[in-house]
């Protein structure tokens, strides 16, 4: 009995070490923007961007290419500057003509703050006071809203991008 | 009438009570054992010897740990430990290291039945433990990982060191282990323990992940640990 007793309490701290906090479940752990496109004309039909291409102004290489299947993306922002300027790219086939490289600009300014997550998931950088803006004439016509308090919740869109 | 019956002969339990009494055997009265072995009660005092070693061993550790008991029954000895630890954890994102002194107290009952005048144990016990610390986050980096996307925008490591002085923590401790008596008067003993942890006081805009004296606090608050000792008994009478 106490022979047990004592091989229980093994087991007990055996199994204890166990644990699977190791691994960060989270992802991802600093929240991104998701943006939705819609139809400009008929406002509550997503649009998909065809042939969509896009690219943060600076960086070399593009976030995502050719993308057209989904009218739903989600982006990184830059935790280092508290401005992301995105180029976005749009390649449309209207009735057998091609317009390509129809370009847009899509500026988010953001105030930034790291706020601690877990030990295996670390840091996380909180954006607030997410604020859009799109240059004139672009094929962007319209996006709402143009501010968001917290870039939390990766449930739903953010942003709503008209076209 | 039955009924009466049955009642009136209810009183009779308690007379039959009373007819079994034993007539006292004067010829076999147990004689006491003269020949009683005994062992040494006193205060044992050591050093957990793994500590220093791990400290050589590893960089990022430094320990230090003095252990004690008293022997107030035949299985029953009240345990404490104190010590000091510093320890620097380094995780993916963060880089922190804890340091201070702990100190736990409670008891070990030894279950193991001793030969003769041996003096070996195999004990359960049960501490209640408290450290007082700082913890430093010496740096780290925001995790902006996005695997989707390959790491599309870049992350900065971050320097700037930050202190929260005097945390505390308090767990509750059960132990196994086991000592032997090696040479006269000298134990070695091993134990492991497993703690649960009842309040820790966390830093501002960080975590505690290390409380000295209750090692690496795991997400569902329990930690656990092991302990090499070598003891030496310092005899204050012999039962």
């Amino acid at each position: 009995m106490k022979k047990n007793i004592s091989i229980l309490l093994l087991f007990i701290v055996i199994i204890s070490a166990c644990e699977k906090d190791d691994f960060c479940i989270e992802n991802p752990v600093t929240s991104k923007l998701i943006i939705d496109f819609y139809d400009d004309t008929n406002r509550e039909t997503l649009k998909k961007v065809e042939r969509f291409s896009i690219i943060a102004v600076g960086q070399p290489d593009s976030l995502f290419t050719n993308v057209s299947t989904e009218s739903r993306i989600s982006i990184p922002l830059n935790s280092l500057t508290n401005e992301t300027v995105f180029k976005l790219k749009k390649n449309t086939t209207t009735n057998g003509a091609k317009a390509d490289n129809l370009n847009a600009t899509f500026t988010i300014t953001y105030d930034k703050k790291e706020e601690f997550v877990s030990r295996s998931c670390g840091f996380k950088v909180l954006y607030s006071n997410v604020e859009f803006s799109s240059d004139t004439n672009s094929w962007i016509t319209d996006f709402t809203p143009t501010i968001i308090i917290n870039l939390d919740d990766q449930t739903a869109a953010h942003v709503q991008i008209f076209h | 009438m039955y009924k009466y019956f049955i009642s009136i002969s209810l009183f009779f339990v308690f007379v039959e009570s009373f007819s079994q009494e034993q007539v006292k055997d004067s010829i076999f009265t147990k004689e006491k054992d003269s020949l009683m072995y005994k062992t040494n009660y006193g205060l044992r005092l050591g050093i957990d010897i793994s500590r220093p070693v791990l400290s050589a061993i590893r960089g990022s550790y430094t320990g230090l740990e003095i252990v004690g008991d008293y022997r107030i029954k035949k299985n029953l000895y009240i345990a404490a430990e104190v010590g000091y630890e510093e320890k620097t954890t380094a995780e993916y994102y963060s880089n922190s290291t804890s340091k201070g002194n702990y100190i736990r107290l409670g008891l070990n009952y030894n279950v193991y039945k001793n030969w003769l005048d041996m003096n070996n144990e195999v004990f359960l016990g049960a501490r209640y433990g408290f450290s007082l610390f700082d913890q430093t986050l010496n740096n780290y980096t925001p995790n902006v990982s996005d695997f989707e996307n390959g790491n599309y925008f870049p992350a900065d490591l971050i320097t700037a060191s930050t202190t929260a002085e005097s945390l505390n923590a308090h767990w509750s401790e059960f132990m196994v282990g086991l000592k032997a008596e090696t040479i006269k008067n000298v134990f070695v003993g091993f134990s492991i323990s497993y703690k649960v942890l009842m309040s820790v006081k966390e830093p501002e805009d960080f975590k505690t992940l290390f409380s000295p004296g209750f090692n690496r606090i795991f997400v569902s608050n329990t930690g656990f640990g092991f302990n090499y000792t070598v003891s030496y008994l310092i005899p204050f009478s012999k039962k």
